[in-house]
């Protein structure tokens, strides 16, 4: 009998062995841009290394922002587990943490582990007090500005914006160069930029306590600004009312204008071999008003976990994997995307081979994020239409201000 | 068995299919679209009466679908009546007239964004070189030019299409009829007005047809093309519902717009079909 027992002794702590390394296998998947994939699989392949019973899926259909938005809608709303992670849209986090479709975060990932992240990218995470995605990438308008045409003109970089309206009108030479390209399409961009020069007039949407007050002295201030940007001045192009990123990127790429506000993806472009405006780009934060201070729109995006998930676990494991300094440095490496974690803006072989990171550091750090409401698309379609007409004139500012507090307040008494 | 009940055994099938793939979605939608935040109701309805945007959306909507329509049809009709008349290299060209219909939507959507483009766009440039025009022209940035645009967009791409129905309805004209009228001495106005538009006519009802449910649902150009800008002024129905789905999570109230939708699509489907049976019934 003493060979029975000692087999099942045997077989026995050969399971236990088993049961306390080999811990569940699993792949968890994540719907990301195309843009960046390569450096996600690198990514991928690191974590696998660490945790060899762990695989990631990267699903990269469309590069489009709405499409993947809609992708991960329709599988919310179907309450399928299709995908464990959940790559947000900063302004998303409202709308899918209302709709209880987010895991919070706030046991994993409490106050003491967020210090390292750039303050902007944590606020746009939370919703009514939880936390909801942990920041991975960070983005924030700011303003592009021709360093060679300023200098013959003996002029410094503008900080409000009289200074940056009279820059414009007078080192404009139209039609080969425009003073100001910005995003003036009916879309979301629009809200962005807007939102900039409100804040910078020291206006919101709301206030601290939630309470509605588009309709403002500054908001009309503001976008007047804007409509005598258009119109009055015509410092911008006739078209840039149908303008997207990439319509002012290649205008200023081209040469064709002075200044233009875009996102930081535009300054890896401007310094490549062949663009004609190689080595006379500067930027500075997006101008303000005198006294008051300048704000930029946070863009950016953060890996949150899908309540329908069956790897909640595994996929927490992979976040804080990503997330972590040393992995966002290497997406940045192989991709240009900008970390979310303060420390590596002082890092030695990042600022060598992107000197303008400290630059770009101050405008992150000014940066806030959209009004953070769950049915922030709402309010951000009745805007894009208000501030649409009144860049082409059908409304003027003061009107455009009032229809949006009115169209914003029947909107949300809506259930 | 009797001959009539084995006859109704035998369209049991197709009963299914049809049933699965058209009248469960339709029902279920109509189902979908009674759900409100606070429970069944017509409340979806009766919001959608009070709804300015819904209003301004089924106006562009409409807008968009009766110009482009009319357009279409003359210039499919021109178009057919060239290809029909035999000519060498008659089978290349009818091909070539066919490549803008086989282009996928969004992609010559966006070949169209750049044509209308103001500093880089062929279509401003053309009007300031030849004096057309005393400056570029931005024709996304004002409603008007705007909805012309699309119009224009719409038109390049679906004219072949109602061509091809149209070359198919010239096709089943019997060439004795109109050798008949010209021993009569009907000349070849006569001849169209008499003779190719009356027997044209179904063919005609049903491009309408087709092109109109298509036209009304227009999504994927002006997505691509406006979002629906400048101002809201080309948001049409698609697009307004894609954005309570999507957008404001709401799929009740988007299902409500499906249906009224649906419904004003279904009355000028059975309006159409009307008027091609008492075509029939001249005939």
């Amino acid at each position: 009998m003493n060979w029975f027992f000692r087999a099942i002794i045997v077989l026995a702590s050969a399971g236990l062995i088993v049961g306390c390394t080999g811990e569940k296998e699993a792949t968890i998947t994540i719907l990301i841009s195309p843009d960046h994939i390569k450096g996600w699989k690198a990514i991928g392949e690191a974590f696998s290394k660490k945790y060899p019973n762990l695989k990631v899926n990267f699903e990269a259909p469309s590069s489009s922002t709405d499409d993947r938005q809609t992708k991960y809608t329709t599988c919310f709303l179907a309450e399928d587990a299709a995908y464990d992670l959940v790559y947000m849209d900063i302004i998303w986090v409202p709308k899918f943490a209302s709709k209880g479709w987010l895991e919070p975060l706030d046991d994993k990932f409490p106050e003491s582990a967020r210090a390292d992240f750039l303050p902007g990218d944590i606020e746009g995470s939370i919703y009514k007090g939880k936390i909801y995605r942990v920041p991975m990438q960070s983005d924030a308008g700011m303003l592009y500005f021709r360093k060679d045409l300023l200098e013959k003109a003996k002029l410094k970089p503008p900080q409000t914006f009289s200074e940056l309206m009279r820059a414009c009108t007078k080192l404009q030479k139209k039609p080969d160069l425009y003073g100001y390209v910005f995003q003036g399409k009916q879309y979301e961009g629009l809200v962005c930029n807007f939102l900039e020069i409100l804040w910078g007039y020291g206006g919101d949407v709301f206030d601290s306590d939630g309470k509605l007050v588009i309709n403002s002295p500054e908001a009309v201030k503001a976008l007047g600004w804007l409509v005598d940007a258009v119109r009055n001045y015509q410092v911008c192009p006739m078209g840039v009312t149908t303008y997207n990123e990439e319509e002012c990127h290649r205008t200023f790429q081209e040469g064709h204008a002075v200044f233009m506000r875009n996102w930081p993806y535009a300054w890896s472009m401007t310094q490549q071999e062949g663009s004609p405006v190689k080595g006379k780009v500067g930027i500075v934060p997006m101008v303000h008003a005198a006294g008051k201070k300048s704000a930029a729109t946070l863009g950016g995006w953060g890996i949150g976990i899908s309540k329908f998930s069956n790897n909640k676990k595994e996929a927490w494991k992979f976040i804080e994997f990503a997330t972590s300094a040393p992995i966002q440095k290497l997406l940045h490496e192989r991709e240009g995307l900008i970390p979310t974690r303060k420390s590596l803006f002082k890092d030695k072989d990042i600022l060598e081979k992107s000197p303008h990171y400290g630059k770009l550091y101050k405008v992150l750090l000014g940066a806030r994020p959209r009004p953070v409401h769950e049915r922030y698309t709402e309010i951000s379609d009745i805007m894009q239409k208000h501030l649409s007409a009144s860049l082409i004139g059908d409304e003027t500012p003061r009107q455009a201000a009032r229809l949006m507090a009115v169209e914003i307040e029947v909107a949300l008494g809506q259930k | 068995m009797d001959s009539v009940l084995k006859r109704y055994l035998f369209l049991i099938p197709v009963a299914i299919l049809l049933g699965l793939i058209v009248f469960y979605p339709v029902l279920r939608c109509a189902g979908l679209s009674f759900t409100t935040h606070d429970g069944l109701g017509f409340g979806n309805y009766a919001r959608a009466f009070g709804d300015a945007r819904l209003a301004a959306t089924l106006w562009n909507t409409t807008v968009f679908t009766v110009f482009s329509l009319v357009l279409e049809i003359i210039l499919g009709l021109a178009l057919a009546l060239c290809i029909n008349v035999s000519f060498r290299g008659r089978g290349i060209v009818r091909a070539i007239v066919l490549i803008p219909w086989a282009l996928p939507p969004a992609v010559m959507a966006l070949g169209w964004t750049w044509i209308f483009n103001d500093v880089y766009g062929v279509a401003s440039d053309i009007l300031y070189r030849t004096g057309l025009a005393s400056e570029k022209i931005a024709w996304l940035a004002t409603p008007g030019k705007a909805m012309l645009s699309l119009v224009i967009a719409d038109v390049w791409k679906t004219t072949p299409f109602v061509a091809i129905i149209l070359l198919a309805g010239l096709q089943s004209i019997p060439k004795s009829l109109y050798e008949a009228a010209a021993i009569d001495g009907a000349g070849p106005v006569r001849r169209f007005f008499m003779i190719t538009l009356p027997l044209l006519r179904p063919h005609l009802l049903l491009a309408v047809l087709f092109r109109g449910i298509q036209a009304f649902g227009v999504f994927d150009l002006i997505w691509v093309m406006t979002r629906g800008g400048p101002a809201g002024s080309t948001e049409t129905i698609s697009l307004y519902i894609y954005r309570i789905i999507y957008g404001y999570l709401n799929p009740g109230y988007a299902a409500a717009l499906t249906i009224i939708a649906f419904l004003i699509l279904l009355a000028v489907a059975v309006i159409i079909s009307i008027l091609n049976r008492r075509q029939h019934e001249l005939a």
